[in-house]
């Protein structure tokens, strides 16, 4: 689908007052799920419970902000219910759309609440081709697709003029490098994954110990780094560890850095890129005013005309600090 | 960022561990859960933990035990952390500023400010439980209205006094460390 209406920017939420934080601070739509495992960020003491995400859909909605719950796990076989519920609660509150990849979950929504709210296709579900597409887009009602952070923005152009579906493009937070879904580095040394239990790197099995040569990183014991004293540490996710490996050590898999694609936001809208996706539920409200205040200076800016220099300009306090990348939509990874 | 207290401020401090700190903060927080129980339903089953904060520009550290109406707070010796669950060490008006949302508890930690070990998974229910809070002085002390709003004023005005004093206080001592 390629269309020339104005891009909306859709922005984290980890908890009611970072709900509040995100809309105040101008997005057009705020994500977030429930307190259990039937979302993707399924960490102690984050996400919303029925009541909070009724009062946060009403406070969005009262200043023309969309609600979208993220119901992305894979459910597991008889307790298939967990997942049901949780799309009818949503519904219940007034969501504005469900984001789901398990084909449970999207087909208990299509039969059961297809005039009452909207399906988007979760990038858990990796659906990368018009093919894929088209059929969750037919078989299920789909209206948008969260494309997966493997494509480039000449195959996100051929891809929309290929569907009749929109697409959302994360373009700003944590990049996972594995197939969208289909990590299984997570389940091996902790016994949980992102796709089932909504945890990469589930904070019970994460340690960091403390000694005279600086701090060890561990994951269910396996050390995934080590720091220096007073170097910046950072979250033990094994995809992003320092190992040692042929004799040297270095990142086997991924340098731990973020995806900033902002100076890309023009290419993307001119991609036919619907909306456009800021990660970071597990981050707090400073976090989120910050960046999404700056993506919808930078957003307005582009729809207003704005030249590169100026959109860089806009962006450049949000890559100070930890190393970025455009990730996949410039192709120039190892 | 990281901003802490004189040293004669430390030399002292050792002698407010025998005031009734502990008592005081306890009836006070478990005052905050009467009136916002919902706080501290985000803590679930961390509520019970018992949390070893030690602000390393003081004296003495507290255990706390956030469980809601059954709270407690105790003001203790440093070395008193042995059976707590979680330890949290940072300079005082760095702690502080993680109560009153001034500062970002992820960027404090990933940048060495303040130190964490034990239960990983109970710290990060108790930094969403604070996030979430949106805690102002005011809150803490029982306050409301126009009171409450004097009081906020007041108290972060001195916090944030009190961490501009720290930090020039504090600057030679940090340039040394980091040469």
């Amino acid at each position: 689908m390629t269309g020339s209406k104005r891009m909306e920017l859709v922005c984290p939420a980890g908890t009611p007052s970072t709900l509040r934080a995100a809309v105040e601070a101008g997005a057009d739509a705020v994500y977030c799920g429930f307190r259990d495992e039937t979302n993707a960020r399924n960490f102690p003491g984050l996400n919303f419970s029925a009541q909070e995400l009724a009062e946060g859909v009403r406070f969005a909605h009262d200043r023309g902000t969309k609600v979208l719950v993220a119901i992305n796990t894979f459910a597991r076989v008889g307790d298939v219910d967990i997942w049901r519920n949780a799309a009818d609660t949503a519904v219940k509150c007034g969501a504005d759309a469900i984001i789901a990849g398990d084909i449970a979950v999207l087909d208990h929504v299509a039969r059961n609440h297809k005039d009452d709210i909207r399906l988007h296709l979760s990038v858990q579900a990796a659906a990368a081709t018009p093919e894929a597409i088209r059929f969750y887009a037919q078989t299920f009602g789909v209206r948008r697709v969260v494309i997966p952070r493997v494509l480039s923005v000449p195959e996100i152009t051929a891809l929309n003029k290929n569907i009749d579906v929109e697409t959302e493009a994360f373009v700003f937070g944590g990049l996972c490098v594995m197939v969208e879904g289909r990590c299984y580095l997570s389940s091996y040394a902790t016994g949980k994954s992102p796709n089932l239990n909504g945890v990469c790197s589930p904070p019970e099995a994460v340690t960091y110990d403390e000694d005279k040569a600086g701090m060890a990183a561990r994951l269910s014991g396996f050390t995934i780094d080590r720091y220096a004293p007073g170097e910046p540490t950072g979250y033990p996710t094994l995809c992003k560890g320092r190992f040692n490996a042929g004799g040297k050590t270095s990142y086997l898999f991924e340098e731990p850095v973020s995806l900033n694609a902002g100076s890309l936001i023009e290419g993307l809208k001119k991609a036919g890129v619907t909306a456009l996706k800021i990660e970071g539920r597990q981050r707090g409200k400073g976090y989120v005013s910050e960046v999404v205040r700056a993506f919808r200076r930078a957003v307005d800016a582009v729809e207003e005309g704005g030249d590169a220099v100026e959109i860089d300009r806009i962006l450049a306090g949000q890559s100070e600090g930890g190393r970025q990348t455009a990730g996949a939509y410039r192709k120039v990874w190892r | 960022m990281e901003a802490r207290l004189p040293a004669f401020v430390r030399h002292l401090s050792p002698a407010f561990a025998g005031l009734p700190l502990g008592p005081a903060l306890t009836r006070s927080l478990r005052a905050l859960a009467r009136r916002r129980p919902g706080l501290f339903d985000r803590l679930g089953e961390f509520a019970a933990e018992r949390f070893f904060i030690d602000p390393v520009d003081l004296g003495f550290a507290f255990v706390v035990v956030p469980d809601g109406a059954r709270a407690t707070v105790r003001a203790t010796g440093k070395d008193a952390g042995g059976d707590c669950s979680v330890v949290i060490r940072g300079p005082i008006l760095t702690l502080l500023a993680l109560l009153d949302g001034t500062q970002d508890g992820d960027a404090l930690f990933f940048n060495r400010v303040i130190s964490i070990s034990g239960r990983t998974e109970a710290v990060l229910a108790l930094r969403n439980a604070i996030e979430d809070a949106e805690l102002t002085p005011a809150d803490l002390i029982g306050l409301s209205g126009a009171l409450g709003r004097l009081a906020d004023a007041g108290i972060l005005g001195g916090l944030d006094m009190a961490r501009r004093f720290a930090a020039a206080a504090s600057a030679p001592e940090m340039a040394e460390r980091r040469s």
